[in-house]
């Protein structure tokens, strides 16, 4: 079942053409990981469908429904997490989880927020502590618990393994696992090409605006990913 | 616009603010110069009101103890009238140091208030008191803006912003939220200076409180939680457009140079140049021009008060003011008193004409710059503006028209004609005379009255916050995330 598309999805900024005709689908269960250079159109196809940016020609859909600029409609369907999720530095694990989940309009209770946090990899200890303290990939996992308290029925991730250490990429693409298995949709923006044949499902390539590639990631090695996305950009 | 979630945006500034410690710093000092404003307010307030009340009680006590006496003597002798302070002058101290308190009044002329706290001081008045008032209006939006410069801007520059937009949060919702928690940041400060400033009125006055103090106190808390309003809503608009919480802090510091420092004073420079007002030297000169054009009251020759004299023997049909039933020095004195004030307030009402042409620029200036207008509120409220100082002025010059008035009357009724011979006592009458005038009572203007005056001020602080709610609606619909 189609839970994300693009239908010849089209976005320019000042006449420069960021995003050129534009189709695809994400499917629940599905990771899609996007790879492509700065300026590829990667993080413009993401705010296309958050509804930050109006299409210039074309349509984002999110089950179903068209994504209108500013129009929170959709949004309920969505949870986003960016490369940096930096959140409030004086709030704790908890707190922040809780900001952002009543946000939503989701209003949980202590141990809820705490069982969230954990399932997303956040050890307890934690939780109660300033996110001022977290590393990078503590931040990531309290981002993916914001998703996950809101039961998003599609993730939009934009470059979140970028500056993560291997470990911390290994277990964040394990916990993306677990969502896709939940039968959450995730539509990764990376330029990490071993971890989208890792994790993803489905690859696309894009190059100046253009989806030019999509593969299955079972039909192809991460070396060879490499090669085909060298000769690509 | 979802009200939890606006609320939830609001406690979240609210409460974030109260956890960081810096900020809990500067609202801790911000809070120690509000009792320390209101401590040296009130001290300033009974000390000056004590020494006003002595004087004020010495100069009547001096008055009517004085023995008998021919009554011009006594007009001449004179009064001193004292400025009494409004109460809320603990919490605006307005013009109060830059005015004079004491006006000598005596017969014939119109002098100008005198003693004021910066003719006593070593001018280092010049640079700033530290009043209530001064800490709400000029250090608070300083305060709030520092708190929330970054509110959206900070946001956008680390990518939480698309978080919360992503989350379902609105623009309005976020702007309005925000703005109401910056709000209740600033009413908080608000409110403890209102119940200091309260605690300082009992402490000084007690029970001598009364309703209109207390409604004023009111206005104080409605106008500064307006003003507040706009604060808050230009620093979350400010923070919302910027593309960095750098150039947001920028912005709305050159706005609180622009409006508290810069354009007050280039109001008042304006006014000043298109509204030119004589020199004290010129305006005596020309009130003393007109009156000698007029005639000389104390000369006999003199052509205006020879014809008065010719006429009244003539409507008398007697030869010499001796043989008029009444004394004629007095009656010439009531005449030159009623014209020579007649002058002066014609002068005077011109002055008054210039320097309300120059508060009307200044005045009008509020609608740009919510910061004139109230701090033209906070003065009228608490009676230390222009207005009460004009009010005092001509208040006075009716008490001495009227003191003067009163004994050239009872020169006319009780001192006779004729002159006395040289071992005669020289003519005078019952000291009992003098206490049949009242003391001066000064009439301070209704809050009523004031708010009128000010209604200008007022309708610039609701236009600014209407305009700015306006803004808000508009940009909801405007702003980008990215």
């Amino acid at each position: 079942m189609t839970v994300l598309s693009a239908e010849q999805l089209s976005k320019q900024y000042n006449g420069t053409l960021a995003l050129n005709n534009l189709n695809l689908s994400v499917d629940k269960g599905e990771v899609f990981c996007l790879l492509g250079q700065n300026g590829a159109g990667k993080t413009t196809t993401i705010n296309l469908f958050l509804g930050f940016t109006a299409a210039s020609s074309g349509k984002a859909m999110i089950n179903g429904i068209e994504v209108h600029p500013n129009d929170s409609s959709t949004r309920q369907f969505v949870a986003y997490i960016p490369e940096i999720v930096q959140l409030y530095g004086n709030l704790n694990g908890i707190e922040n989880l809780d900001f952002f989940s009543r946000l939503a309009g989701f209003k949980y209770a202590g141990a809820q927020l705490s069982s969230f946090l954990l399932k997303a990899g956040l050890q307890e200890t934690a939780h109660r502590r300033s996110l001022s303290t977290y590393s990078k990939g503590m931040r990531q996992k309290v981002g993916i618990a914001i998703a996950l308290a809101k039961n998003a029925d599609v993730i939009l991730m934009d470059e979140p393994t970028s500056g993560l250490d291997p470990k911390a990429t290994d277990e964040f693409t394990r916990i993306c696992k677990e969502l896709a298995a939940d039968g959450k949709a995730i539509f990764m923006a990376t330029h990490d090409i071993f971890n989208a044949v890792n994790v993803g499902a489905r690859i696309g390539i894009m190059k100046q605006g253009s989806l030019v590639h999509t593969l299955h990631s079972n039909e192809i090695t991460a070396n060879e990913l490499q090669q085909l996305y060298l000769e690509t950009i | 616009m979802n009200i939890s979630t606006t609320k939830l945006f609001a406690a979240q500034i609210y409460w974030n603010t109260l956890k960081n410690k810096a900020l809990r710093v500067l609202l801790g000092i911000v809070a120690l110069l509000i009792i320390y404003a209101a401590f040296s307010g009130a001290l300033i307030y009974q000390e000056q009101t004590q020494t006003r009340q002595h004087y004020q009680h010495e100069v009547r006590t001096n008055w009517e103890k004085m023995p008998d006496k021919h009554p011009h003597r006594m007009a001449h002798y004179g009064y001193i009238v004292f400025r009494p302070k409004h109460l809320l002058s603990v919490f605006d101290y307005g013009m109060e140091s830059f005015t004079g308190n004491a006006v000598f009044l005596e017969a014939h002329r119109q002098n100008s208030a005198n003693f004021s706290e910066a003719g006593f001081s070593t001018g280092m008045l010049r640079f700033g008191e530290i009043s209530m008032s001064m800490i709400l209006q000029v250090l608070v939006p300083l305060v709030i803006f520092f708190i929330g410069f970054g509110a959206i801007a900070t946001d956008r520059e680390n990518g939480t912003l698309k978080m919360l937009l992503s989350q379902g949060a609105t623009w309005k919702e976020i702007l309005t939220g925000k703005a109401i928690g910056l709000l209740g940041i600033a009413v908080s400060v608000l409110l403890f200076a209102v119940v200091v400033l309260l605690v300082a009125c009992l402490g000084i006055a007690g029970s001598q409180i009364n309703g209109d103090d207390i409604l004023r106190i009111g206005t104080v808390l409605l106008t500064y939680t307006l003003y507040f309003s706009i604060i808050c809503l230009l620093t979350v608009i400010i923070s919302a457009v910027s593309r960095t919480a750098k150039f947001s802090l920028v912005i709305l510091i050159g706005i609180w140079l622009t409006a508290v420092v810069i354009f007050p004073r280039t109001a008042q420079a304006i006014g000043n140049f298109l509204y030119h007002t004589p020199s004290r030297i010129a305006f005596e000169a020309a009130v003393e021009k007109d009156l000698i054009k007029k005639g000389d009251s104390h000369n006999p020759d003199d052509p205006y008060y020879k014809a008065l004299k010719d006429s009244v023997l003539k409507a008398y049909h007697v030869q010499s003011v001796d043989e008029l039933p009444f004394n004629y020095g007095g009656f010439q004195m009531k005449e030159g008193e009623r014209l020579s004030a007649d002058i002066y307030n014609q002068h005077l009402a011109g002055l008054l004409g210039i320097y309300q042409q120059q508060n009307n620029v200044l005045r009008l200036s509020a609608i740009v710059n919510p910061f004139t207008a109230l701090r033209n509120l906070s003065m009228a409220v608490s009676g230390t503006d222009f207005q009460s100082y004009t009010g005092f002025q001509q208040q006075a010059e009716t008490y001495r028209y009227a003191l003067a008035q009163h004994m050239n009357d009872l020169q006319i009724k009780y001192i006779s004609n004729k002159k006395p011979d040289d071992h005669d006592h020289p003519p005078s009458i019952s000291k009992a005379h003098w206490k049949e005038f009242p003391d001066f009572a000064y009439q301070r203007a209704s809050l009523g009255t004031v708010m009128y005056h000010e209604l200008w001020s007022l309708l610039a602080l609701l236009c600014w916050t209407a305009g700015l709610l306006l803004l808000i609606k508009l940009l909801s619909n405007k702003l980008k995330a990215i």
